[in-house]
């Protein structure tokens, strides 16, 4: 019988120094993969490759591949109930977000977000207020929602470099 | 709704999306910076912020209490906001609108207020993550076993009754990455409240659209009103069916109507 190609992984031992730094991340290493987080998780409830703790795991090894390719980083909802029931505080839905902004760092950003940032930089909002929205508060008698100040948005996202880095085109005003 | 409560809601000139919890997730940085420059806004205006949204409430709080707490992250912080002339100086308080309702109103003075009752109607309440989650930032509420919300609903005669997964997410945020997983998740908490209420109340608007738009796009038909609180407690508070804009709820309010 054939034995099966042993899986090569590239491990990286520098990438978890460079994951410590980010605020929410700085936990990882206490880890003891109890698997609390993935039995608590209402997306690893119903998706197979979403697992929390392997996602702690795989960071701690510097897997960069395994993590950034694909979706699965970008499928945490943000609902924190593994933050909140970590019996070691590691914060893992805000080390999601960290694992996240390096995903960026290297050119992976999940179409929808660059779409949402897309949207903040032209309107002021992740969803635009229209006409639309604000004549139905006019019925309402309600007074238009709040002009976005775009200049200072703006003003924000070069600064930060958040422009360059996600390589949105900004409105000039 | 905060009229009927003697609440002054002012708009904040000039503010914005705070980038939601999207943004901190692409940077770090832009993420506080953005979510700064709305409180900042407020505290010129010397006013607290109040949030109609879960999301705002988290994302507001977390940033508000992150660069009050930590003195090199607000120093980087206000190096960029120095380009709009603005500081954060952490002089204001965020607050969602349940926290105000129950810490700022008080339970008590809205018992008094109510002009309708609601008894005998069984409401299933879906708090959603951020009004709870994460505690050690929130700081409202029991995270496992919440009771503000649910009293808020009480104090109508309507009664909030326990169900299975009430604390779970509605999965919103997943709609643009994974459409069908986020209606999943959505759908299965309607039909456990089809079972254990006879509407869904949401203290968060991304709550409230998650539970109609899943329904409203489902192939089977669920039928489990989705109604917003400030809705049900207008109503209760002698405010009509028109001035809450309930003819714009999307599934049938017919439970609600038979008190009216």
């Amino acid at each position: 019988m054939q034995k099966e190609a042993p899986k090569i992984f590239k491990v990286d031992p520098k990438f978890k120094h460079e994951l410590l730094k980010i605020t929410g991340a700085e936990k990882i290493m206490l880890c003891f993969q109890c698997g609390t987080c993935t039995a608590d998780c209402p997306v690893a409830l119903r998706v197979n490759e979403f697992r929390p703790r392997q996602i702690v795991e795989d960071a701690r090894l510097g897997l960069k591949e395994t993590l950034f390719s694909g979706d699965t980083l970008w499928l945490c909802t943000g609902c924190y109930t593994c933050y909140e029931r970590c019996p070691q505080d590691v914060k893992v839905t805000d080390m999601i977000a960290a694992l996240r902004t390096l995903a960026v760092k290297e050119g992976y950003i999940h179409p929808s977000f660059r779409m949402l940032i897309d949207s903040m930089a032209k309107n002021g909002y992740i969803y635009e207020i229209t006409d639309f929205e604000n004549e139905l508060r006019a019925d309402m008698g309600l007074p238009a929602a709040p002009k976005v100040n775009l200049d200072e948005v703006s003003k924000i996202m070069k600064k930060t470099g958040l422009n360059k880095l996600t390589g949105i085109t900004m409105e000039e005003g | 709704m905060a009229e009927a409560l003697g609440v002054e809601l002012v708009d904040m000139k000039g503010s914005g999306c705070c980038g939601t919890t999207y943004m901190e997730s692409i940077d770090h940085k832009t993420g506080l910076a953005m979510a700064a420059r709305n409180i900042c806004i407020a505290e010129e205006m010397g006013l607290d912020i109040v949030t109609l949204c879960n999301g705002c409430f988290e994302v507001l709080t977390k940033v508000n209490k992150i660069l009050k707490e930590e003195k090199k992250l607000r120093d980087e912080v206000n190096g960029v906001l120095i380009e709009l002339n603005r500081e954060f100086k952490g002089t204001v308080e965020v607050k969602h609108f349940v926290k105000m309702l129950v810490e700022d109103v008080g339970i008590d003075k809205i018992e008094g207020l109510i002009k309708r009752s609601f008894k005998g109607l069984k409401v299933a309440v879906h708090p959603g993550c951020h009004l709870l989650r994460p505690s050690d930032i929130m700081e409202f509420d029991d995270p496992e076993v919440p009771i503000f919300f649910d009293s808020l609903i009480n104090v109508t005669g309507a009664q909030s009754v326990n169900y299975p997964n009430k604390l779970e997410c509605c999965a919103a945020a997943l709609l643009a990455v994974r459409e069908e997983l986020a209606s999943k998740i959505a759908l299965e908490k309607v039909a456990t409240v089809k079972k254990y209420a006879d509407i869904m109340v949401t203290s968060c608007p991304f709550c409230y659209l998650q539970y109609e738009t899943s329904q409203i796009t489902a192939s089977e038909s669920y039928d489990v009103s989705v109604i917003h609180l400030p809705q049900l407690l207008g109503l209760a508070l002698g405010l009509n069916y028109e001035e809450l804009a309930l003819y714009e709820n999307r599934i049938d309010t017919s439970k609600i109507k038979e008190f009216l």
